[in-house]
C-alpha cells in the first residue's frame, strides 16, 4: 500500500532531493491528472444547473454524443440529450425523485448520438448543496450500458418466449380438457329414459378434470312394459379405462335387448371383456345390471338385478328405513372365462327408492389417513335419514354428502336413484 | 360494479367543501398529488382515483378496446363522478388527464363545473401550423421503447428507493407510486395518450378553465399552453416559474397557490 | 404412505412372494413386473404372503388377477396367505375370495 506521503520519514527524505513525493511520482509515471481523469474517464460526467441547463460536460460523454462542448454548455438541458421515452421518464420520475431525495442512481435511460444512434446508459445524479443548504447544482454520471442492455434484451426475449410457450401450453390444456369432457359425456346418457310411474335421478362427479373417469350408468326401455338400468365402475382411469367403459356400456345395452335376464346380461359382458382383455393387461369392471317391471294397477315396480363384484344396492323404504340389497359372490366382470353372478329381486312400493352408487362414495377418506374410509355402515345410516323422499331429493342429499368429503374424494363417483313416488304427494319442506 | 373499488377512489378533505377531483397522468397514479392534497384539504372535499390499469385500480377491469381511446378514460371519470353523485365539481387533470377532463365534462356537464389543466397537451405530435414538441418519429420511438424495454421502465426505480434512509416513508410511497403500473396496460395508455389529437374538443369547453404551464417543459412546450389558452374561450393561463412537466411536484407552492386562487374566485 | 417391499423365497411347493407396505397405483407397477417375470413349473403353487400388506386398492387387486392369470398360463396354482382384514373385505366384495384359495399363513399355504 502506498502511504500517500502524509508523514515524511527518513525514507521519503531521500526522494525530496528530486522534489517529488511518492504520490506525485506515481502521478507523473501515469501521466495522469484530475483534469485528465475528469475529461477522459471511462464514464460520462455532467454538471447542470437546478433547471437542467448543462454547465459542464466531459470529453467522454461529448464523444459518445458526437457533439462539441460549445454546442452543449449553456445551450442544452440534460433532458435534451435523451430519447423521447427518456425525456418523459426524466420529467415524470427522475427529476421529481431527485428533487425530493437529493440523489438518484442506476436509472436506465437512452442518450441520442448526433447521427441518430442510441446508447443505452445508466444514470446517477446527486444534488450539490451550498453552505447554507440551498441546492446549487446537479452532478451526474453516465455509464455505457450497451452490454448490459444486450443482456437484458436476451432475458426479455427469453421471458417472452417462455410466456408464449406457457400460453400455448395453457391453450393445449384447455383443448384437451374440452375433448376429455366431450368424451366423458359420451360415456353417460344425455337423458334418463322416462319410466311410467317412476322418478329417476343421477349424478356423476369426476375426481379430476384431467382424467377420464371409469364410472358409468344408464336407464333405457327394453320394450313398452320393461326397462333396464345399470351402473358400474371400470378399473383404472384414463383413455384405456374409457375405452373399456364404452365397450361395457354398448355391450350391456345390446345384451339386454337380446336377453334381459340380469345374470344373462352380465355373463355376456363377462365373455366380451375377458375375450378382449386378458393375460398381463386384464381389464374388468364391477357392475349392477337390473330390470324394472312397473305394475300400473298397484303402482309397484318389480326389480330384478344381478351384481358382478359391485357394492350392494340400497333400498330406501317409504316407511323411513333403509337396507342393502345383498348380492353375495358376484365376481368382478371380465376376470375369468366363466364367472358366477348372483341375482336378487325386490319390489318397490310407492315411496320406495332404489339407489346405486360406485365405491368412490364408500371409499371416500374421512380423515387425512387413507385407512379411515366412509364405509357402508355410515352410508346406510345416512340413507335412512332420507328414506321416503323422492329420487331427486335423495340424489341432492347424496350430492351434498359428496361435497362434504372435499379432498377426501379420490375416485369418481356415480349415483343413480330410481324411485316410485308416494301415493299421497307429501308437501316437501322448503330446503 | 363497484366503481369506487375499481378506480381505487379516495375521498378526503373538508366534507362540506366544494369537491375537487385530482386526476393523474400517464405512468403515474394518485400519489402524484401528495403535495397538492394538503393545500386543498382544509377548504375542499378532495377526490383521488387511479385510472383502470394504473396504480391500485382493479386490473381485471382493464379492456384494451375501452382504453384504446381517451373516451374510455373519460368514461372512468364520468363513472366515478356518478358513483359519488358529484355536482359541479372541479376537475384538476395533469398532462393527458387535462384532456380527459375536457371529454368527461362533455359527457357529464352537470357533474363537472370547472377545469384546471396542469401542463396539458391536446396533441403531442407536430402538425401543419402546430408545434406539439414531438415528431411522429419521436412518438414511434417512444412506443417501441415501451414495447421492448419494460425491464428498465418499471423496475429501474426500485434500487433508488432503497437508498433513501432519511425519509423511508417517502421511499415506500414512491415505490408504490412509480412501480405499480402494469407494463402491458401502460403501453396501451401510452399509445392512447401520445397518438391522441383532442384539439377540436377544446372549443367545446364552456366551463371556467385554468391552464397551468411551466416555463421549461420538454413534454408540453409553451406554444402548446398558448394554443390551449387561445382555443378554450375565456380560459385563464398561468405560467409557473418551474421546469419540467410536473409543477405540482417540482414547484408545489406556486402550483397550489395558482389552483387555490382560481378555486377561490369561482362563483 | 409406506413403500412397497417384496421378498421372493422358494418353498417345496413353489415360489412364495412376501408383499409388505402399500400396494396402490404408484407401486403396483413393480409388483406386476416381478410377478410376470416369475418362472412357474406346471403343478407348482405361487403363494402371495400378504402379512405385511398395509394398504391395497383396486390397482392391487389387478396385480393379484395378473398373478392369477400368470399362474394359470403356466398350469400352476395360486394361493393367498395371511390376507389382512381390509383387503379381505375388498376380495369378498368383488367375489375374488371364491377364486383365490386363502390360508391363514404361508406355512399353511405351502403344505403340499
Amino acid at each position: 500500500m502506498c502511504r500517500a506521503g502524509q508523514e515524511p520519514g527518513p525514507h521519503d527524505a531521500d526522494h525530496d532531493k528530486n522534489d517529488k513525493t511518492p504520490h506525485a511520482a506515481f502521478a507523473a509515471l501515469l501521466e495522469d491528472s484530475v483534469e485528465e481523469l475528469y475529461e477522459n474517464a471511462p464514464c460520462g460526467y455532467l454538471s447542470t444547473l437546478m433547471d437542467g441547463t448543462i454547465a459542464k460536460i466531459n470529453t467522454t460523454l461529448l464523444d459518445w454524443l458526437g457533439l462539441e462542448g460549445e454546442a452543449v454548455v449553456g445551450r442544452m438541458r440534460f433532458a435534451d440529450l435523451l430519447t423521447v421515452g427518456g425525456k418523459l421518464y426524466h420529467e415524470t420520475h427522475f427529476a421529481p425523485l431527485l428533487r425530493m431525495q437529493g440523489e438518484i442512481s442506476g436509472v436506465a435511460l437512452e442518450i441520442k448520438e448526433v447521427d441518430g444512434g442510441r446508447i443505452p446508459v445508466l444514470v446517477s445524479s446527486v444534488v450539490k448543496h451550498g453552505s447554507s443548504g440551498e441546492p446549487q447544482l446537479i452532478r451526474t454520471t453516465v455509464f455505457d450500458a450497451r452490454e448490459r442492455r444486450a443482456y437484458e434484451q436476451e432475458l426479455l426475449r427469453a421471458r417472452k418466449a417462455a410466456e408464449q410457450a406457457r400460453k400455448e401450453a395453457e391453450a393445449d390444456r384447455t383443448r384437451l380438457q374440452d375433448a376429455l369432457a366431450v368424451l366423458q359425456q359420451s360415456l353417460l346418457p344425455s337423458v334418463l329414459a322416462p319410466v311410467p310411474g317412476m322418478e329417476a335421478a343421477a349424478h356423476y362427479r369426476t375426481a379430476s378434470p384431467d382424467r377420464l373417469g371409469g364410472d358409468f350408468y344408464d336407464l333405457f326401455p327394453i320394450n313398452a312394459d320393461r326397462f333396464a338400468f345399470f351402473l358400474g365402475d371400470v378399473c383404472g382411469k384414463g383413455p384405456q379405462a374409457a375405452a373399456v367403459t364404452s365397450l361395457t356400456r354398448y355391450t350391456l345395452r345390446a345384451a339386454a335387448v337380446h336377453d334381459p335376464d340380469p345374470v344373462s346380461a352380465l355373463t355376456t359382458l363377462n365373455q366380451v371383456l375377458h375375450e378382449r382383455y386378458t393375460g398381463d393387461d386384464p381389464r374388468y369392471c364391477t357392475t349392477i345390471f337390473g330390470t324394472l317391471d312397473p305394475d300400473p294397477t298397484t303402482g309397484q315396480v318389480t326389480v330384478r338385478l344381478a351384481s358382478g363384484g359391485h357394492p350392494p344396492a340400497l333400498v330406501l323404504r317409504g316407511n323411513g328405513k333403509a337396507e342393502f340389497l345383498p348380492t353375495p359372490g358376484g365376481l368382478l366382470v371380465g376376470v375369468l372365462p366363466a364367472a358366477a353372478f348372483s341375482a336378487t329381486t325386490t319390489v318397490l312400493d310407492p315411496g320406495d327408492t332404489l339407489v346405486l352408487y360406485t365405491d368412490g362414495l364408500t371409499e371416500a377418506r374421512t380423515s387425512g389417513d387413507r385407512t379411515a374410509l366412509y364405509g357402508e355402515e355410515a352410508l346406510l345410516e345416512f340413507a335412512a335419514g332420507h328414506a321416503g323422499r323422492p329420487a331427486r331429493h335423495v340424489i341432492q342429499a347424496f350430492t351434498g354428502l359428496l361435497d362434504g368429503f372435499g379432498d377426501g374424494l379420490d375416485d369418481d363417483t356415480a349415483l343413480l336413484a330410481l324411485g316410485v313416488p308416494a301415493r299421497t304427494p307429501r308437501t316437501e319442506a322448503p330446503a | 360494479m363497484d366503481i369506487e373499488r375499481r378506480n381505487n377512489v379516495t375521498v378526503t378533505g373538508n366534507p362540506r367543501g366544494r369537491t375537487v377531483v385530482l386526476a393523474h397522468g400517464f405512468g403515474c397514479d394518485q400519489n402524484m398529488w401528495r403535495l397538492t392534497v394538503p393545500a386543498l384539504a382544509d377548504d375542499y372535499r378532495v377526490v383521488l382515483f387511479d385510472y383502470v390499469g394504473s396504480g391500485r385500480s382493479d386490473l381485471s377491469a382493464f379492456s384494451e378496446d375501452r382504453y384504446a381511446s381517451l373516451d374510455g378514460y373519460a368514461q372512468d371519470v364520468a363513472e366515478v363522478c356518478e358513483a359519488l353523485d358529484l355536482r359541479d365539481a372541479v376537475f384538476v387533470g395533469h398532462s393527458v388527464s387535462a384532456m380527459i377532463g375536457v371529454l368527461a365534462a362533455g359527457m357529464a356537464p352537470e357533474r363537472l363545473g370547472a377545469l384546471v389543466m396542469v401542463a396539458p397537451s391536446p396533441r403531442y405530435i407536430d402538425d401543419e401550423g402546430y408545434r406539439g414538441g414531438f415528431s411522429a418519429e419521436d412518438i414511434d420511438e417512444l412506443l417501441v421503447s415501451l414495447e421492448s424495454n419494460y425491464l428498465g421502465w418499471s423496475a429501474a426505480m426500485a434500487p433508488v428507493i432503497m437508498g433513501n434512509a432519511d425519509r423511508p416513508e417517502l421511499g415506500e410511497e414512491l415505490k408504490n407510486s412509480f412501480c405499480a403500473t402494469d407494463p402491458d396496460m401502460a403501453r396501451v395508455f401510452a399509445r392512447t395518450t401520445f397518438l391522441s389529437d383532442s384539439r377540436d374538443d377544446l372549443k367545446a369547453v364552456t366551463v371556467p378553465t385554468l391552464i397551468l404551464e411551466c416555463t421549461q417543459d420538454v413534454i408540453a412546450p409553451r406554444e402548446v399552453g398558448a394554443f390551449v389558452h387561445q382555443t378554450i374561450p375565456g380560459s385563464k393561463l398561468v405560467t409557473l416559474d418551474a421546469t419540467g412537466h410536473c409543477p405540482h411536484l417540482s414547484a408545489p407552492e406556486a402550483t397550489n397557490e395558482a389552483i387555490t386562487d382560481f378555486l377561490a374566485r369561482l362563483r | 404412505m409406506n413403500p412397497l417391499k417384496t421378498t421372493t423365497r422358494h418353498a417345496p411347493t413353489g415360489p412364495v412372494l412376501e408383499i409388505s407396505g402399500d400396494l396402490d397405483y404408484t407401486t403396483v407397477g413393480e409388483l406386476r413386473a416381478l410377478v410376470t417375470a416369475l418362472t412357474l413349473q406346471p403343478g407348482q403353487r405361487l403363494v402371495l404372503d400378504l402379512t405385511g400388506l398395509e394398504f391395497c386398492d383396486s390397482s392391487g387387486i389387478t396385480a393379484m388377477i395378473i398373478a392369477h392369470n400368470h399362474a394359470q398360463a403356466a398350469h400352476a396354482d395360486i394361493a393367498l396367505a395371511a390376507v389382512p382384514d381390509h383387503t379381505l373385505r375388498v376380495l369378498r366384495l368383488v367375489g375374488l375370495d371364491r377364486i383365490f384359495p386363502l390360508h391363514p399363513d404361508s406355512d399353511a399355504a405351502t403344505q403340499p
